[in-house]
């Protein structure tokens, strides 16, 4: 469960990128967050997984404060959140492996749960035959799959994707958000921020479309261009 | 921590060390000149010291009696000056026995048996426990009722205060320049460290990696710097006092061994600690700005 409650945000140049945001996403579902550039779709994001802090407002994780959280939690809260990014994000001189192990090895996990939990990772993006070859052997989607595994490998209750298809074909495109669906049907809460029409159309879900730093349609098995505006009215009645 | 983890530790850290190795060898480098530099200036700091310490132990006061005076004007005048306890050894000397001395000192420079009358007074020699209080104490006895005169080396204790002080500056001026230069030097090989591993750093932050985590293989990046770049400099020093001392020594034979009494395995030990402690504080200085999650 994941609560913004009238959220702004302004960066140090003065820029207001969010604007009173107010947003509930239950546990368990699949959540695209579109809008133009600019409009403040990776904002939300980086608040989520507290990258930074709203200028006012709160931003509730599972009961937690996310805002409110001290610099030593922030660690062990990211262990409990993935996140994928458009450019990847892979370190060239490790192998699919090392890339996946490194988010455990890094964070204190121990060898038995390294080996235990980079197969299971790698597995589930279909990845397991190729985890000893490297970023730049693999296509972008396979790449993007190597993030992802690197992003479940401590299964998370949050997955954020930013752009995930963003570099991306069609084809591998499908791929990646066939993959987020298969995740999602597993428990995990995933939100995608995206400006790729043709996969929002597509996949039928919830949708909330931004503007100018401000949600301005939400629709609960949306398309790109939503224009009922009644579900975000009710929706924010509510507080 | 299980061996894992270990070897995956180490690993992190020489990925470090050879990420940037010009810039690791200008860090080692710049810790080495200035720990010979630091090394040299405590061996003669050490030296000059004990030379001076040789000198001015010798150096005794003369407080010579008026001509009045009694066995029994001695006697006070010692008790008084054994309540000071800056004064370690008095000893009298009558004037007869002063100048029974003297005639043995003479004895065949001149005709003795022309010494008739003794010209001398009776007089103290008196030594001191520390070479900076002869001033004061001859200053103190002057006013002491009954003495006459007090003489010391004044040239060779002033002269020699002034060397050890001006030592002691310049070494402890230079020294601290030398010591911010390389700390410097390495928090910028530190920072270039960080630079080019940004990418992994970043993933280490959004996978929450702890700050001390990250910080962790450049802090340990910075003590390695600093303990080798001081292990090259002991090995220099070593070279350098098998090499040249004795040829030192050859060449002033009047110095009075200085650097027998140097405690070498301290002064290895102190330089060790110096270099390594510079560049632990270097790297978390340099860290600091940067790895704040
Ligand atoms: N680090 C930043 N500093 C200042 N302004 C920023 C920063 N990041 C984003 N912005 C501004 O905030 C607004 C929202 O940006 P962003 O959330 O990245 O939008 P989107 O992801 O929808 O393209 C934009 O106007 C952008 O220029
Ligand atoms: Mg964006």
């Amino acid at each position: 469960m994941i609560q913004l409650r009238d959220v702004s945000l302004v960066y140090s140049n003065g820029v207001r990128a969010l604007d009173a945001v107010n947003l509930d996403i239950a546990k368990g579902s699949f959540l695209f967050l579109v809008g133009h550039s600019g409009t403040g779709k990776s904002s939300i994001l980086r608040l989520m997984y507290r990258e930074l802090v709203p200028t006012s407002g709160q931003v509730i994780m599972d009961g937690i404060r996310v805002d409110r959280l001290r610099k030593g939690r922030v660690p062990h809260f990211r262990r409990s959140v993935g996140v994928v990014f458009q450019d990847f994000k892979l370190l060239a001189g490790k192998t699919v492996w090392e890339n996946v192990a490194f988010a455990l090895q890094v964070t204190g996990a121990s060898t038995r749960e390294i080996v235990r939990s980079v197969p299971r990772a790698l597995d589930l993006v279909g990845l397991s035959h190729k985890s000893r070859m490297f970023p730049h052997e693999l296509s972008g989607g396979e790449q993007q799959r190597v993030a992802i595994a690197r992003a479940l490998v401590r299964s998370p209750r949050f997955l954020f994707c930013d752009e995930p298809t963003g570099n991306l074909d069609p084809a591998n495109t499908t791929e990646i958000m066939e993959l987020l669906l298969r995740i999602n049907l597993k428990g995990t809460t995933v939100i995608v921020a995206t400006h790729n029409q043709a996969v929002v159309d597509r996949m039928k879900r919830r949708v909330v479309r931004m503007d100018n730093g401000r949600i301005v349609a939400d629709e609960e098995r949306g398309s790109y261009f939503v224009d009922d505006v009644p579900a975000l009215t009710s929706q924010k009645a509510g507080y | 921590m299980d061996f894992g983890r270990f070897r995956f530790f180490v690993r992190e850290v020489f990925a470090n060390l050879s990420r940037n190795a010009g810039m690791q060898f200008t860090a080692i480098g710049t810790v080495a000149v200035t720990i010979v530099l630091l090394g040299s200036l405590l061996f003669v700091r050490e030296s000059v010291s004990r030379i001076g310490a040789q000198v001015l132990s010798q150096i005794e006061i003369s407080a010579y009696l008026t001509d009045a005076s009694t066995d029994d004007t001695a006697a006070q005048l010692r008790h008084l000056m054994s309540q000071d306890s800056r004064i370690t050894r008095i000893t009298y000397i009558p004037k007869s026995v002063g100048f029974a001395e003297m005639r043995t000192h003479m004895e065949g420079q001149i005709d003795t048996s022309l010494m008739t009358s003794n010209p001398l007074p009776n007089a103290f020699r008196i030594q001191v426990r520390r070479p900076q209080s002869v001033a004061g104490v001859a200053a103190r006895l002057q006013r002491l009722p009954g003495i006459a005169k007090v003489t010391y080396a004044q040239d060779i204790v002033l002269k020699l205060l002034r060397v050890t002080e001006v030592i002691e500056r310049v070494g402890i001026g230079m020294i601290v320049v030398l010591l911010l230069v390389a700390a410097i030097i390495i928090s910028n090989t530190i920072r270039l460290t960080v630079f080019a591993r940004r990418r992994e750093i970043a993933i280490m932050q959004l996978v929450g990696a702890t700050a001390s985590y990250i910080r962790a293989p450049f802090i340990v990046e910075g003590f390695i710097d600093g303990l080798v770049g001081a292990a090259v400099a002991v090995g220099i020093l070593a070279g350098a006092q098998a090499e040249l001392l004795p040829k030192l020594f050859a060449a002033m034979p009047f110095v009075p061994m200085a650097h027998a009494g140097v405690d070498e395995h301290q002064i290895v030990l102190q330089l060790l600690c110096t270099g390594a402690a510079l560049g632990t504080l270097a790297s978390w200085v340099a860290l600091g700005r940067y790895l704040r999650t």
